[in-house]
């Protein structure tokens, strides 16, 4: 159920990685989680954004989470598509709901995140 | 007893009526219109405009309460305008009947203070009358400040007067001051489909507000595309044919239809004749008053926004029954710890009391309650689940110390807090009160409750 292809931060984000370039987003579970996805605050282009720390802001109808970054670097470009309809992220969460690319600093960081079935577990586990 | 009030604004004229209500033979001079800055020019007209912005934002959201809409949605600023002056008109109507009623005579005309008891009015026709009196109240208000750089012209360069006179909504619209006034006027126009640029000096928006608080407005702003730049001031402004070109303090250029600068504002103090009479003033030219609102001359008070303090019109209201007993016979001092403050923004805003930093900088360890409304089921079925209410209280008494709301309704639900606060209530007795459900009320209920960590509509933390 967690794509293979991705890697996974615990806060529920994932990164895609293509060369420099990784692209991040919510998990199904962390949108599950929230509800109806009724906005997201994105990140500027060209903004820094460092791993483990808010780059955006999701609000949802139950409540209002920061989208905690799984990679440090530049932004590349925004899923603008979202501004009018976050929804997206509710329906399609790991393709066409993606947030952000980011220029990767630091591509090693990569390498610290979870795979799929070290997600799997986590998410078994806070689902208990 | 005979009194004279300089200026009939919502401080002047509570006063007259009060000290008429307790017998005074009570004179008020006014150069403009009865009612002043907060009917004519600010609080009524401002709201009468958001009212036909909040109309055009339901109607545009139709569709999300399952309401087909079928043709053209327009706002027509002219007679958005038109409703706003019958509103005001009606209104000032209204404080003439009242003067009639209590016999409360007016002046209309450019009152200056001669001597303790004189008042010297040069009125409408270019005569000049001398009106005496035992005691005069000072209550001549404010005006929108300029600055060199952004002088107004009342066409290009405009203040939060001018604003409220364009029968043309604006392409685009730069706002100088991301305050009170300069960001209820963003929502307003961003509404009717002006593209709004902010430039604000300090950090954040409305910065005199809760932190949080003023950070959920900031993403509100950006909801609605409204650009807020902070930490810029406007450096210099050239007018050119496609508009005005403001450069900004870091080398940028914002180019927009019209400037509304809303900085601040000056008290009018000038002019009125208080250096004749001695009377003592502060720093920034405020009229300094004690608590009986007495200035250092025998028989003259001032109220309101000449003093200083809040530019709030119930503030002045209240300066100005204070006044008014003094002078009537009956003492009293001005309490200042109780008084809520509403921002017209969309969403609202509300306050009272401390916020989190002041009551840290008075060394008052106190508990913070939060509850969203969008945990709440009313706000979910009136389709408004924006913002958060923070109540904080005392931790050694629970005594209610503040409380800050963002959302719908802000400013009417505030209140709930002031009453609480003004009768020296615990957060414990708000969460104990039974509330209707469903209502926006029940979100100071469960801010209160979480106070003390019991609010039922949260997640265990």
């Amino acid at each position: 159920m967690h794509p293979q292809d991705l890697r996974y931060h615990k806060e529920h984000t994932w990164v895609r990685v293509s060369g420099k370039k990784g692209t991040i987003g919510i998990t199904d579970y962390a949108q599950d989680a929230l509800g109806d996805i009724v906005y997201i605050d994105l990140p500027e282009v060209d903004a820094a954004v460092e791993a483990n720390t808010e780059v955006s802001e999701i609000e949802s109808t139950k409540s209002t989470s920061s989208v905690i970054s799984p990679v440090s670097g530049r932004v590349l470009e925004v899923n603008e598509e979202l501004s009018e309809t976050p929804e997206i992220i509710n329906e399609d969460p790991y393709e066409r709901g993606w947030i952000a690319v980011i220029e990767l600093e630091n591509p090693s960081e990569v390498d610290d995140l979870l795979d799929a079935s070290e997600y799997g577990k986590l998410v078994d586990e806070e689902s208990k | 007893m005979r009194l004279a009030i300089l200026g009939a604004g919502p401080g002047g004229y509570v006063a007259a009526i009060r000290a008429a209500q307790l017998g005074a033979q009570v004179t008020i001079i006014e150069q403009d219109e009865v009612g002043g800055t907060c009917l004519n020019w600010g609080c009524i007209p401002t709201k009468t405009l958001k009212a036909s912005a909040d109309a055009l934002a339901t109607v545009k959201g139709l569709g999300d309460y399952g309401i087909e809409l079928h043709g053209n949605i327009v706002p027509d600023l002219s007679r958005m305008i038109d409703r706003k002056n019958k509103v005001v008109s009606t209104l000032v109507k209204g404080i003439k009947g009242l003067f009639t009623s209590w016999g409360i005579v007016v002046k209309n005309g450019r009152g200056t203070l001669q001597a303790p008891g004189e008042i010297s009015v040069v009125l409408k026709d270019g005569s000049t009358e001398i009106v005496t009196a035992d005691s005069i109240i000072i209550a001549t208000g404010s005006r929108p400040s300029d600055i060199p750089t952004l002088p107004f012209d009342g066409k290009h360069v405009i203040s939060s007067t001018e604003a409220l006179e364009i029968r043309d909504i604006p392409g685009s619209l730069l706002v100088v001051g991301a305050g009170v006034i300069g960001c209820e006027f963003a929502c307003i126009f961003r509404e009717l489909g002006s593209e709004v640029t902010i430039v604000e000096a300090l950090p954040h928006a409305v910065a005199t507000e809760d932190g949080e608080i003023s950070l959920i407005l900031e993403k509100e702003l950006k909801k609605k595309k409204i650009k807020l730049i902070t930490g810029k001031t406007v450096e210099k402004i050239g007018i050119q044919e496609d508009g005005v070109h403001a450069l900004l303090s870091d080398g940028k250029e914002v180019v927009a239809e019209k400037v509304l600068v809303s900085i601040g504002r000056t008290l009018n103090t000038d002019g009125i004749g208080i250096e004749k009479l001695g009377i003592l003033t502060g720093t920034r030219g405020e009229i300094l008053v004690n608590e009986r609102m007495q200035t250092n001359v025998t028989g003259v008070y001032a109220i309101g926004d000449v003093t200083g303090r809040m530019l709030l019109a119930h503030k002045a209201s209240a300066e100005g029954i204070v006044a008014a007993k003094n002078i009537m016979g009956i003492p009293c001092s001005m309490d200042y710890q109780v008084i809520p403050a509403a921002i017209f923004t969309s969403p609202e805003i509300a306050s009272v009391g401390l916020r989190e930093e002041q009551a840290e900088d008075q060394g008052i360890t106190f508990r913070k309650g939060l509850f969203p409304f969008r945990a709440l089921g009313k706000a979910h079925a009136m389709g408004e689940i924006t913002g958060i209410v923070k109540i904080l209280s005392d931790a050694s008494t629970d005594r209610i110390i503040g409380a800050h709301i963002i959302g719908t309704h802000a400013a009417d639900l505030i209140h709930e807090a002031a009453v609480a606060m003004k009768a020296g209530l615990k957060a414990r007795d708000l969460a104990e009160m039974i509330h209707a459900h469903p209502t926006l009320s029940e979100a100071l209920m469960e801010a209160a409750e979480d106070v003390n960590g019991e609010a039922i509509h949260l997640p265990k933390k």
